[in-house]
């Protein structure tokens, strides 16, 4: 990854956790004077570092992982604001990237009732819960969103 | 990837599907951790397929079913 695409990252990861939302294609270029081209290229490249994960259809962000972009069925209280994330997985990795506690509010894949996890300390408040992963290690970035 | 309540709801999800790998939500807690504690550094950067095993790997999550290549 070189210098201009790690600089995109950081500032796409940095303007994310700061306002909450993600920016434009425009916005990326205006703030970092790039070309519509350039920051179209240099989005392209980051997803297929999966350094990020783009819409299927449009050059909008889908995650920045572990945030979801767009609004999902994990709900995570941290740092004074609720976030999104993808999976089970990343609920309790913005705990983790934000270094701090935070409340997870889920739910039993199999039954949909609500699955509140606190996490205090790094540690799981209740941790009688179940993680289950479907789909191996090889092939998780086969269809991300479903993994 | 997944949260069930309990090793039944999980089985009664799990179904005709195939099943993959079941973990504690402390396990997971310290997998998010150790993955994603440096995402939002200022030096950060892309760990290689080899870096990423290895995070699995001290997290005794080991086998084909989590070899990520």
């Amino acid at each position: 990854m070189d210098a201009l695409d790690l600089g995109v990252r950081n500032f796409l990861y940095g303007r994310f956790v700061e306002t909450g939302r993600s920016p434009s294609v425009e916005e990326l270029g205006t703030e970092l004077s790039l070309s519509r081209k350039d920051a179209e290229a240099t989005l392209r490249r980051l997803h297929d570092a999966h350094a990020l994960v783009l819409e299927r259809d449009a050059l909008e962000l889908r995650m920045l992982n572990p945030f979801s972009c767009v609004p999902s069925a994990w709900r995570i209280h941290a740092a004074g604001r609720t976030w999104y994330s993808n999976c089970a997985w990343d609920s309790f990795g913005i705990c983790a990237a934000l270094h701090t506690d935070g409340r997870i509010e889920a739910s039993c894949a199999d039954c949909g009732e609500p699955l509140i996890v606190e996490v205090q300390g790094r540690r799981p408040v209740p941790d009688d819960y179940l993680f289950h992963v479907l789909v191996p290690a090889s092939h998780w970035w086969d269809d991300i969103v479903f993994t | 990837m997944n949260l069930f309540r309990s090793e039944e709801h999980l089985q009664r999800w799990l179904a005709d599907r195939k099943p993959g790998a079941t973990e504690s939500v402390g396990r997971l807690c310290e997998l998010a951790h150790a993955w994603y504690q440096h995402r939002l550094a200022p030096g950060w950067r892309p760990r290689s397929l080899e870096q990423n095993q290895a995070i699995l790997d001290r997290l005794g999550l080991t086998g084909d079913f989590w070899r990520l290549g």
